[in-house]
């Protein structure tokens, strides 16, 4: 893992195409889990996950590799290979929990403290004279190459190359600033459980979908029809029921409204849309999660709080924030053609319970599989998954606004519409897969 | 409370959904009625926890309303389900609470040329109207609610 080969991807990325053995082709999906996944932070948890000494909180941080976040008893959190140094086997398997005094191998009983070192060998004695070194770092459950958190967001990377979690990050972090600064208190805690969700095609198609604002209004038009249709049957003084049913119609807004949204582009593959203005701008303020807010920091700091306002936010390849919406989603590949995305809520501290009530109604309507907007993503993704087996074109295209994105010394910003989503992620695609990626990385 | 009245109103429901008939189902519940489909084991919360659904009228409207739209791409699939229901209890009436009926319900799908299978625990609160009932709520429990998912275009 710790060095990855080299090789020219050219032949299937090109600046405004990939081709469609990127999504089909078991090998490459392969190769991806090890130089892709096998390189980026990959998103873990959040710190609120495990409160307390010997809280932890399991996942794999690719498509198979097992690790465990949990907090030691200095208070760090730890990201580590969840393998017990003896046979291999899996020590931890609940998806949470608290390890009391140590973690416990259920096969021979090798115990590790909660920052991985060995802590006791059953009946040791046998290993007198072995050559077995108990102190050796490859009979703990080894931590990762790399693990770090920022705002409480706990990433890890396979790899000791990779810059640290801040470089990586770019100018897209100020998005995690801008969730944990919508809380009064400035900190925010995961609440309110998780929703899991299969999706039976390649896991890039939904990193694509996040900020392909040519989608919304044909797939979702349905749903967005169907909430007007309801709105234009109620009586003028339903209140409450046009209050509920006006959270989904923004996904049916118009080419212009989110061409004025605009995108943003980073190194390593992250992007945004939106910055001033989204789809999500124009929700009402609780009057008391706003008296919260100018409380803690003044009128004219709220103000500029609110109006950084983003859509989707993508930390490729993992994970994807809604800063306005206070929740996030959390990718894992399982294969070429399936991975899982989590849906996880956030709560503001120091806002009243009105607002995690909010976020848990959009994860619940917009992101369940039993939702009105996520099955017609899925749907769409299912059918290009199905449809890129198909030869007559090899090739799968990305032009839009092509030669019109402006590049700055940090990021490139392009029209709301623009493909320029797609062609960030895809360089880096290219440069993870070629290796070259944190060539000449210069650290902050 | 007649038991044989109940069961006959359950089956009644379960037909509606098996057709699929939507706007027939809608009307079903009672103006404050819900339909909550938990995403967690034993979830006490619907409000500061997430659930898979947890619809009022509003939702149901709408929901009811998508489903026989053209455009929308998910639903261009037939959907069709038989539920089984079986081990039917009845709970002694509450005044507040209304009739509480649990029943296992065992439910194949047929969506998107597949057969699935879900396993719930369905609890549903009536009130009597008149000669009939209305539902005040309907809790369906999945034997694995936090479990990946996939889509589900249509009301267990």
């Amino acid at each position: 893992m710790t060095s990855v080969p080299t090789g020219d991807f050219s032949q299937v990325v090109t600046p405004t195409r990939v081709h469609r053995s990127l999504y089909t082709d078991p090998d490459l999906f392969e190769l991806e889990m090890t130089r892709i996944w096998g390189q980026a932070w990959i998103f873990i948890g959040h710190e609120s996950q495990v409160p307390n000494t010997g809280d932890y909180f399991t996942t794999n941080i690719n498509h198979n590799i097992p690790v465990v976040m949990v907090r030691d008893k200095s208070g760090t959190v730890q990201v580590l290979h969840n393998r017990c140094g003896h046979k291999g086997a899996k020590v931890v398997e609940a998806r949470s929990g608290n390890a009391r005094g140590a973690f416990r191998c259920s096969y021979h009983g090798w115990s590790y403290r909660h920052d991985g070192s060995l802590l006791k060998v059953p009946n040791e004695a046998g290993y007198d004279g072995t050559g077995f070194d108990s102190a050796n770092p490859c009979y703990s459950m080894q931590p990762l190459a790399q693990a770090e958190s920022y705002r409480g967001f706990v990433f890890a990377t396979l790899s000791p190359n990779a810059p640290d979690l801040k470089t990586w990050m770019g100018g897209a972090r100020d998005c995690f600033d801008n969730l944990c600064d919508r809380a009064p208190e400035g900190e925010v805690e995961v609440a309110g459980g998780v929703l899991r969700y299969e999706h039976q095609c390649n896991w890039k198609f939904i990193l694509e979908n996040l900020n392909d604002t040519m989608h919304p209004m044909v797939v979702h038009e349905s749903i967005v029809k169907a909430a007007e249709s309801y709105l234009d049957s109620l009586p003028e003084d339903a209140v409450e029921q046009r209050k509920e049913a006006e959270i989904i119609p923004p996904f049916g807004a118009s080419y212009e409204k989110f061409e004025a949204s605009g995108i943003t582009g980073f190194p390593f593959g992250h992007h945004y849309d939106g910055g001033k203005t989204s789809i999500h701008a124009d929700y009402s303020v609780d009057p008391e999660y706003h008296a919260a807010m100018v409380a803690a920091y003044g009128e004219e700091r709220t103000r500029e709080i609110y109006s950084f306002n983003t859509h989707n936010v993508l930390f490729y390849p993992s994970l994807t924030i809604k800063c306005a919406v206070q929740n996030i989603r959390v990718i894992r590949p399982i294969s070429v053609d399936r991975f899982i995305v989590e849906t996880w809520s956030f709560r503001l501290k120091g806002a009243p319970d009105s607002m995690l009530q909010r976020t848990l109604l959009y994860s619940r309507l917009i992101n369940s599989a039993m939702g009105m907007v996520g099955p017609d993503d899925l749907e769409v993704y299912r059918r290009a998954q199905e449809g890129l087996a198909s030869p007559s074109n090899e090739w799968v295209e990305f032009h839009r606004q092509y030669g019109k994105d402006e590049q700055l010394e940090d990021r490139t910003v392009g029209g709301g519409t623009s493909d320029l989503d797609m062609r960030t992620q895809y360089q880096a695609w290219q440069a993870y897969m070629e290796g070259s990626i944190f060539n000449k990385v210069e650290k902050t | 409370m007649n038991r044989e009245r109940i069961e006959e109103f359950l089956y009644r429901e379960a037909d509606l959904l098996d057709r699929p008939d939507l706007d027939s189902w809608v009307n079903l519940f009672a103006e404050n009625g819900i339909y909550w489909m938990p995403a967690a084991e034993d979830q006490q919360d619907p409000i500061n926890h997430i659930s898979h659904i947890y619809d009022d009228r509003v939702m149901m409207e709408i929901r009811r309303r998508n489903f026989i739209h053209p455009r929308a791409s998910s639903k261009e699939w037939e959907v069709r389900c038989s539920h089984v229901i079986g081990n039917i209890r009845v709970a002694p009436e509450d005044k507040d609470q209304g009739t509480t009926v649990t029943s296992n319900q065992h439910v194949v799908v047929w969506y998107r040329e597949e057969q699935r299978l879900y396993a719930c625990k369905v609890t549903h609160r009536l009130e009597v109207e008149g000669e009939d009932f209305k539902i005040l709520e309907k809790r369906v429990d999945l034997i694995n609610p936090s479990a990946p998912q996939q889509s589900l275009i249509i009301y267990l």
